[in-house]
């Protein structure tokens, strides 16, 4: 899905930024907020460039998985396919705590992520005589390809399709689709690491704020506003979009990643993905951890810092706790409960981190 | 709440204020809140996307209903949800073109972005669409859907190349700049005949426009000298449109020509001719529409209350600021509007700084489209607000200035001025590298 921005949030951001300004005001004090290049600099290394390359080799292996259920569809190729979708999906939510740069510019968001996908061209698509090749797919517009038009075939409406529900035309267009999906992944990684189509890449971009000439990140004050506020953004896009517009119009057709009742473990992901982003990790257990923001504001207050890492982990369990699949728990009154419990505890978070975090960054 | 801050930021400029003319250089500091009591601090890629602080709780939640118009992306119908797109379009739902609420990409076509540009096209003679408006082109209309839903056919297809060239300032400094040559070819092969009048165009940013839309009628045409019966060089026209809800010819003030009286009618024009959306300004032959007054102003209560972003603190902005006054920048791109009442709180009577004054001004050949709208020329253009503008690439890397998103740096935007604004460029081409470092830097960071 697009970012979203959505935050009654937002104004208790914005007063909170003000108060900051009476507070430093009238002193005439040295700026004491964000100057630490090392975690702008790990932000990049350690958590954002290895997340797309985690989802450039998942998305292969997606693509590759697909090739095997297309090959021969039964119960096992398709689980493997559905096993593998899942691990595409997980780096990309958790990359949703950074969606700046690239990935907007070239288009590699709706390429990937557009919702809600084009059922009746899709389907009229499917029941053509079009060759399904790889070049044909890619020609096709963005809610015919992506994470949600594959995960509808391979998942089927209700999570219930079986190996011999594919015809032979869903598993080409399965096949082209994945193939496309790995294309754009691999781009996106690249976008970051290498010069494409003769542009600096974005990695040296985000590096380098604060040094002459860098008109996107001018201070590390900007970089270290970006760092925070995309882990506010994608806070609030859980629980004020993904969990509320579909819960509050008890509507099963808003819920994200539906096919797969898959939405909890994206709701997870996006939330660890701010946690990586806050404590400067990879996206494996094995990546080495990095100067983080975390470190930055326990110099300063180790009380909060960790108050922030403790109110990300309950947010994650939070969502953990509502009953799977959250198309079905959205109109159960027996899980509202704990859907509103998980909506509060990311609104905790956020709110610490818009009231106490981004005061000590733009001090 | 934002005033000790702009008295520390007054008091530390003075320290190393010059003496020019009577006043100090934090004079000519960019003010610290360009959206009045609208204004955010935030100088991140989602600058642009922020509602503005003071809404009041309703109308805040109007603006966040309005978020997700905004957002929605549009499918072929029969569809469970957002059904009605095209047949033919330029793009799926407004936030696809105005990127995280700002400019869009110089990008046409095939591709993922699909069409970001796209162009408006009318005949030179014959019966307008609207009174005063431009004359439709058969099979095309005012402006080409290169892009279609599944059975139907675009109506043509677009490319766009780029030609360069170079100029040189003053010391001999040159820059390579850039402009479009369209190729447009119809659905038959043939291309667009060349009678037909056309101009490539980008999605501007969306943020701030309420107040724009909430300055009085009258202070805009206060600005306006027509006849530049003052001497300076400037004319200042306001446009003047048909509003197809009003049923009458009236002042224009949106769109890169100012061919659209106000937010409710720039947006179900863009949902109308850019997805192909029907609403109750625009319905369907039938009378039909894919969406409701609800949906469509909601769409436009998220663009009036969207935030201003301050600008950056910096020492250079405020000497770059003097140079803007000082090369006649300042002429067309007015630092200072007020705001009268609105039907929102929010947006009433605040005191803003956009650099615009909403008119229409000759800006030379060079940027000419030779496609008359209402009343603005070929040559004409209305001036664009400035606020926000050093964000841009913040919020859109690659993206780029002025109306067909040629220009792609600040740098070149300006070297592209002429017409009523040569003068101004001029002065800038002839100055020292210090001073148009200078300059750069306060437009970057507002």
């Amino acid at each position: 899905m697009q970012t979203h921005r959505l935050s009654p949030g937002r104004a208790l951001f914005a007063l909170s930024l003000g108060t900051l300004a009476c507070d430093t005001g009238g002193g005439g004090e040295t700026s004491t907020g964000f100057d630490d290049q090392a975690v702008v600099v790990d932000y990049v290394d350690h958590v954002i460039v290895p997340t797309y390359t985690l989802l450039a080799t998942r998305a292969e292996g997606l693509s590759a998985a697909v090739e095997a259920l297309a090959a021969g569809p039964d119960a096992d190729t398709l689980a493997a396919a559905r096993q593998a979708w899942i691990d595409t999906r997980s780096p990309w939510e958790q990359s949703e705590a950074f969606l700046f740069g690239p990935v907007d510019s070239n288009g590699y968001d709706p390429a990937l992520d557009t919702w809600p996908l084009n059922e009746a061209d899709l389907n009229a698509v499917l029941a053509g005589t079009d060759a399904l090749t790889v070049d044909f797919v890619e020609s096709l517009p963005e809610s015919q390809k992506g994470f949600h038009t594959v995960e509808y075939l391979i998942f089927g409406v209700d999570n219930a399709k079986t190996p011999d529900a594919f015809t032979a035309r869903e598993l080409q267009y399965l096949d082209a689709a994945t193939a496309e999906m790995a294309r754009i992944a691999g781009l996106l990684a690249k976008s970051w690491t290498t010069s494409l189509d003769g542009r600096r890449p974005y990695a040296e971009v985000f590096r380098t704020a604060g040094e002459p000439g860098n008109t996107a990140y001018p201070s590390l004050g900007a970089a270290g506003q970006e760092i925070v506020q995309g882990m506010i953004g994608i806070l609030d896009e859980v629980a004020n979009g993904k969990i509320a517009e579909p819960y509050d119009n008890h509507d099963p057709r808003l819920v994200e990643s539906q096919f797969s009742f898959n939405s909890q473990v994206d709701f997870q992901d996006n939330v660890r993905g701010v946690r990586r982003a806050w404590l400067g990790l990879g996206p494996e257990e094995s990546s080495p951890a990095g100067a983080s923001l975390s470190a930055f504001v326990a110099r300063r207050d180790p009380a909060l810092a960790a108050r922030v890492t403790a109110e990300l982990d309950a947010g994650v369990a939070a969502i953990a706790a509502i009953p799977v699949p959250f198309r079905d728990a959205i109109t159960d009154d027996a899980a509202s409960g704990r859907i509103e419990a998980a909506q509060a505890a990311l609104r905790k978070a956020q709110t610490t981190i818009e009231s106490e975090v981004v005061p000590l960054v733009l001090e | 709440m934002r005033s000790p801050r702009n008295l520390a930021l007054f008091a530390a400029l003075s320290l190393a204020a010059c003496e020019t003319t009577g006043e100090t250089r934090a004079d000519f500091a960019p003010s610290s809140t360009p959206g009045g009591d609208t204004t955010i601090d935030d100088r991140t890629s989602q600058a642009f996307m922020q509602p503005a602080p003071n809404l009041d709780p309703q109308t805040l939640e109007a603006h966040l209903d309005g978020d997700l118009a905004f957002e929605a992306e549009f499918v072929t119908r029969p569809a469970d949800i957002n059904p009605g797109l095209g047949p033919t379009y330029n793009n799926v739902g407004c936030v696809r073109c105005h990127v995280r609420d700002g400019r869009g990409m110089p990008a046409v076509g095939p591709g993922p972005l699909r069409s970001h540009l796209l162009v408006r096209v009318s005949q030179p003679e014959g019966e307008p669409a609207a009174p005063g408006g431009s004359v439709p082109v058969p099979g095309l209309g005012l402006q080409i859907q290169d892009q279609s839903i599944r059975g139907a056919v675009p109506e043509a297809a677009v490319a766009v190349t780029w030609r360069t060239e170079t100029v040189a300032y003053e010391d001999g400094t040159r820059v390579e700049l850039q402009a479009p040559e369209l190729k447009i070819t119809l659905p038959d092969g043939r291309p667009l005949a060349p009678e037909v009048l056309t101009s490539l165009r980008q999605p501007p940013p969306v943020f701030g426009l309420g107040l724009l839309e909430a300055v009085p009628e009258s202070d805009v045409r206060a600005l306006a000298d027509p006849e530049d019966a003052d001497g300076d060089g400037l004319s200042g026209r306001p446009n003047e449109v048909w509003d197809p809800e009003v049923g009458a010819t009236v002042l224009g003030r949106f769109g890169h020509k100012a061919n659209t009286s106000n937010l409710r009618v720039q947006a179900a024009a863009a949902y109308f001719n850019d997805m192909g959306i029907s609403s109750p300004v625009f319905p369907d032959p039938d009378g039909a529409t894919d969406i409701d007054d609800e949906t469509l102003d909601g769409a436009v209560v998220y663009t009036r209350t969207l935030a201003v972003p301050a600008p950056a603190e910096s020492a250079a902005a405020s000497a770059g600021a003097e140079r803007f006054r000082a090369f006649g920048c300042a002429g067309c791109h007015v630092e200072t509007l007020v705001t009268g009442p609105s039907e929102i709180p929010a947006l009433a009577d605040q005191v803003i700084h956009p650099y615009t004054d909403l008119l229409l001004h000759d800006l030379g050949e060079g940027l000419a489209d030779g496609r008359p709208d209402f009343l603005a020329t070929g040559r004409e253009w209305r001036t664009p607000p400035l606020w926000g503008i050093g964000l841009t690439h913040t919020v859109l890397p690659y993206s780029g200035f002025l109306h067909d998103a040629r220009a792609r740096t600040l740098e070149e935007a300006i070297l592209w001025h002429g017409g009523e604004a040569e003068a101004a460029r001029e002065a800038f081409r002839k100055a020292t590298a210090d001073e148009r470092k200078s300059l750069l830097a306060f437009l970057q960071a507002l």
